[in-house]
């Protein structure tokens, strides 16, 4: 699903060059949970970034999907997120002036889903993730987990490939936090592709798989069994 | 831009507008005013300039006016003629009435000069008049009650005078018959046969009109007229008529040519050029104070436009992310702007109709509300939005998604 090789990313900061991602390989196999852990400045936001292909690398090659991402306009980036990445963001990112339903709406406006359809299909993943009954409440009438849900049931409108969440428990109680993981676990039996980027090491165990990244490069790699050991 | 991203464009755009109505309100307002401006400006400029003509065409028309004395040039509003030296004579004036009816419509002398009417124990002063027949037809301006006087008048030298509509009010008692009634000009005992119609100006309306020959004889005692009122058939031959008038004048006056002469002719079309010049560099100067107000509008829009961009930074990143284009940012802000100036326009284009109108009615201003400054304005909006709203959706589509995102 993800092939990532040696792929650095640059950034010129006044004189200096700053190695945000220094030469990284990296490989994420379809129905995978990943959990990308490591201190702030350690690089996991621009992988994170290049990942969700919001961001483009200095050298190096990455494919999506079979799609050789690096070096694409900007346009057709665009065109990669809407059909393959879901985002889940820590502080959910959802339109205040909207219902939950048209939150979810949105990417399947840009996917260029006819109004009828776009609704019926909203209607059914805010089923899934259980919040029928709030589809027309604005975001500032749900709670955290709430409001995650509908960010989550955002991120699954398009069928993307992979489900990118960062921080997604960040701003959410522990016992929220818990019903978010669950929510994951059981998409990944589902079938969908989950990277997780987080600083918290208990949140990080929930994965399947855990690449702990620091100074550009990832340090560890290891199955969430072995890792926690 | 497809049918459908642009049904989302608009959709989208009126949810933003609709959120913030206070201030979507006082963003269009400057383009409702502008567009107001241009529309009510230009109306009044027209109805002045329509009410210039009609005034001008009051005064007869198809006019040239052949006057005694020398030619000045660019002399555009009768002169007094009471201190000038009468030099045409009754050949000129036989001279044109034989020009009737294939060159000219008519002519009709007049000779003028001040004078004291008394009537009972009442007494004004006024100007007294003395023409022919065709008078009233050449100058417009005919009787209201009564008659002019008649031919037979004309022939015998009878002393019958027809008066102005100030002349009766300050010699008659409302509703009083005139008609018949002996009033005393300059000492002479002259019989009343009508009252002519009310024009609004104190020269016309104080004048008393007496057939030339009794003029010549009782008034001024010389067989010579002041000037002669000449009636062109058409407005297409008034250059060349005054032309060759001049040239046929100079031969019976044996004179060599026009520096030498002792008469010139006014010709009405000049005043209407000049006129109509004056009035159009006046409503175009108008509309040009109105345009500007337009462009101000559009930097209002402008203004707005780029505060909600960066207010919207957040929304713009979010989008962004989820696979909205460049070309669907721009086009969502860029719609969203154009909306504000259109329905600005609308609105101006309502205020402006309205006002003029009222104008008209209530302040008793002339207005003519013309379609191309409508079409106009209206278009001008358009292009506002357009221009003005398309430098911030250009910065909004610029935008980096992962600062988009990261913006507080």
């Amino acid at each position: 699903m993800i092939k990532i090789e040696n792929l650095s990313r640059h950034y010129q900061m006044g004189p200096t060059t700053v190695k945000a991602i220094d030469d990284l390989s990296l490989k994420i196999s379809a129905g995978e949970f990943v959990s990308i852990v490591g201190p702030s400045g350690s690089g996991k936001s621009t992988l994170m970034n290049i990942i969700g292909c919001l961001d483009s690398p200095s050298s190096g090659k990455y494919t999506l999907a079979g799609e050789e991402v690096a070096g694409l306009s900007r346009d057709r980036l665009a065109e990669i997120r809407n059909k393959y990445i879901g985002f889940v963001f820590q502080s959910f990112n959802l339109l205040g002036r909207e219902s939950a339903v048209e939150n979810v709406e949105l990417p399947l406006i840009y996917a260029g889903i006819p109004p009828k359809e776009r609704r019926e299909r909203a209607m059914e993943i805010l089923k899934r993730v259980e919040l029928q009954g709030r589809e027309f409440h604005q975001p500032n009438e749900l709670s955290g987990g709430q409001r995650q849900r509908v960010a989550i049931a955002r991120a699954l409108a398009v069928n993307p490939k992979i489900l990118l969440a960062d921080e997604p428990t960040g701003a959410l109680d522990t016992k929220t936090g818990e019903q978010i993981m669950e929510l994951f676990r059981e998409l990944q039996s589902e079938g969908v592709t989950l990277i997780m980027v987080t600083h918290d090491p208990d949140v990080a165990a929930q994965a399947k798989r855990v690449v702990q990244v620091r100074d550009g490069k990832i340090v560890v790699d290891l199955p969430v069994g072995e890792w926690i050991r | 831009m497809t049918t459908f991203k642009f049904t989302e464009s608009v959709k989208m755009s009126f949810r933003s507008i609709a959120s913030n109505k206070r201030r979507s309100f006082l963003t269009a307002l400057g383009v409702m005013i502008g567009v107001a401006a241009v529309i009510t400006l230009v109306a009044l400029g027209n109805g002045t300039q329509k009410s210039v003509e009609q005034s001008l065409e009051s005064l007869g028309s198809n006019l040239l006016i052949l006057y005694s004395g020398q030619p000045k040039g660019g002399s555009l509003v009768r002169r007094n003629t009471t201190n000038i030296q009468p030099s045409l004579t009754g050949e000129d004036l036989e001279f044109l009435e034989s020009l009737i009816p294939e060159i000219i419509r008519s002519a009709a002398p007049e000779s003028s000069s001040s004078g004291q009417i008394k009537y009972s124990n009442k007494n004004t002063a006024g100007t007294i008049i003395g023409t022919n027949l065709s008078y009233p037809e050449v100058r417009n301006f005919h009787p209201v009650y009564g008659s002019f006087f008649s031919e037979n008048d004309l022939a015998a030298r009878k002393p019958s005078a027809v008066i102005g509509a100030q002349i009766y009010r300050d010699l008659f008692i409302d509703g009083e018959d005139p008609v018949g009634q002996k009033i005393r000009i300059n000492g002479v005992s002259f019989v009343v046969t009508g009252i002519m119609e009310e024009k609004g100006s104190s020269t016309s309306d104080s004048s008393i009109f007496i057939p030339i020959s009794t003029f010549q004889k009782y008034i001024s005692g010389s067989s010579m007229y002041a000037l002669i009122n000449i009636q062109a058939v058409d407005l297409d031959s008034m250059r060349e008529l005054q032309t060759y008038i001049e040239n046929e004048i100079l031969r019976l006056h044996k004179l060599p040519n026009m520096d030498a002469a002792d008469f010139y002719v006014a010709n009405q079309l000049d005043l209407l050029n000049t006129l109509q010049g004056v009035t159009s560099t006046f409503t175009l100067l108008l509309g040009s104070i109105a345009a500007i107000s337009l462009i101000v509008g559009g930097i209002g829009i402008m203004n707005i436009m780029l505060v909600a961009v960066t207010e919207r930074t957040r929304e713009i990143g979010i989008r962004m992310a989820l696979g909205a284009k460049s070309s669907d940012i721009l086009s969502q802000f860029l719609t969203e702007a154009i909306i504000l100036s259109v329905g600005g326009g609308l609105i101006g284009i309502f205020l402006g109709v309205t006002t003029a109108i009222g104008a008209n009615k209530f302040g008793g201003m002339a207005s003519a509300i013309s379609g191309e400054s409508i079409i106009l304005a209206f278009g001008f909006s358009v292009v506002t939005g357009l221009f003005f709203g398309g430098y911030p959706a250009y910065q909004a589509s610029k935008l980096d998604p992962i600062e988009a995102l990261r913006y507080e």
